[in-house]
């Protein structure tokens, strides 16, 4: 397990080592808190958040399991679930950075993505999507956007995007998955 | 396009896959998350997705955080925290109860019965007049929280269960949908409040409570 850190401090929170929750926040909040800053894009929210989130990290220790996935999949997952419940919680449920954020970050997640080698096989299966459904895809799962966002961004209507982003969803499992 | 029908269980992947991805509002969403608390086979769905789609994590620029480790201790672990801030941490506990519907509701306390072989009991919630109770107990690493009156929510509504520490936002322990909840949890210290409020089904979608809260009971507190 020592090529997951991550994993085996939160396998020590499980054990109530408290020792090890602080060395967890200290070599992973930097990351949760990029999360959480990109989808609430409030810091004031996201701090608040981030709190939340190494509640819930404590709290659930017990139900990581390593052999399903790594840590910080886990731990992001967490912090993206708490982030996009909040978002889909405001009043309004429409926000106008959207727009940027999708073509902002869009050609970044490509360079990166291309630098590992590991994640080299997930921009082959985006290239496979035509490029306007990979940004739709993109922007939901980084910038936190609903069907409703992508749509009015995409100029579609909702049921078209759904039926869009559902089917770029299972090319992808089929295009990852091999 | 072909619009070949999705089987069941592809639709069921597509909304493992929404979930992750985070497209679905509010109502989907909470809808989801019931299903994931409830059928075990559709969250190693979700699981499988969110290890699918974890290339894309590492787009996330990591953003300096502040050290935020001590209100997350005190929250967590507050028997250490009282002795540092008593007053203050009272105060914010007794003012988010005064905001939550305690009215409706009478506070029945139970003592912890330092038994170790069996479950202790951790405390009683109730309402006025007794139609209403659930019995939380403490055994090992776990709370059991029974039902010992009444029944559940109406339908379209359910009870979920909230562990508040003290000067702290409530954290939810479950939902009370059966008439046995055990959750894996550490003894809670006395000082902290359990709480009932009623939910949409599925349970609050924001991660506090948003129904009234109908039940209330402060752990070891002699009232």
């Amino acid at each position: 397990m020592s090529d997951d850190p991550v994993a085996e401090l939160i396998t020590k929170c499980a054990a109530l080592d408290r020792a090890a929750f602080r060395a967890l926040y200290r070599d992973t909040s930097a990351k949760l808190m990029g999360v959480l800053l990109r989808i609430l894009k409030e810091r004031a929210e996201a701090e608040d958040a981030l709190q939340e989130v190494y509640t819930r990290v404590w709290l659930r220790a017990g139900r990581y399991d390593p052999a399903k996935g790594r840590g910080m999949t886990w731990l992001i997952a967490i912090a993206r679930n708490l982030a996009i419940d909040r978002l889909r919680a405001r009043p309004e449920a429409t926000s106008d950075d959207g727009l940027d954020l999708v073509q902002d970050t869009a050609p970044r997640a490509e360079t990166r993505l291309i630098a590992m080698g590991e994640a080299k096989r997930m921009t082959d299966c985006f290239a496979k999507l035509e490029p306007d459904r990979a940004e739709a895809v993109r922007g939901a799962y980084l910038g936190g956007l609903s069907y409703l966002e992508l749509a009015e961004r995409h100029l579609v209507p909702l049921n078209t995007m759904r039926t869009w982003l559902r089917r770029s969803l299972m090319k992808l499992k089929e295009c990852l998955d091999q | 396009m072909t619009d070949t029908p999705l089987s069941r269980r592809e639709e069921d992947d597509a909304e493992a896959a929404e979930y992750v991805l985070g497209v679905q509002d509010l109502a989907e969403r909470s809808a989801t998350e019931a299903r994931i608390k409830r059928e075990p086979a559709f969250a190693i769905m979700v699981t499988a997705w969110e290890v699918r789609l974890e290339g894309l994590n590492d787009d996330f620029a990591p953003a300096p955080a502040p050290d935020l480790m001590p209100a997350i201790e005190m929250r967590l672990f507050p028997a250490e925290a009282r002795q540092a801030a008593p007053a203050r941490v009272r105060g914010a506990l007794w003012r988010w109860l005064s905001g939550a519907a305690v009215a409706t509701a009478m506070v029945l306390v139970g003592l912890a019965l330092v038994v170790p072989p069996t479950p202790s009991l951790v405390a009683i919630l109730a309402t006025a007049d007794a139609r209403l109770s659930y019995e939380v107990r403490h055994f090992g690493n776990e709370l059991q929280v029974s039902r010992a009156a009444g029944v559940q929510a109406v339908a379209g509504r359910v009870h979920e269960l909230w562990l508040i520490a003290p000067g702290a936002a409530p954290v939810s322990l479950g939902l009370l949908d059966a008439p046995d909840l055990v959750v894996t949890y550490p003894r809670p210290p006395e000082g902290w409040t359990l709480a009932v409020s009623i939910e949409p089904a599925g349970g609050s979608p924001f991660g506090t409570p948003t129904g009234p809260v109908i039940l209330t009971a402060v752990i070891g507190a002699d009232i």
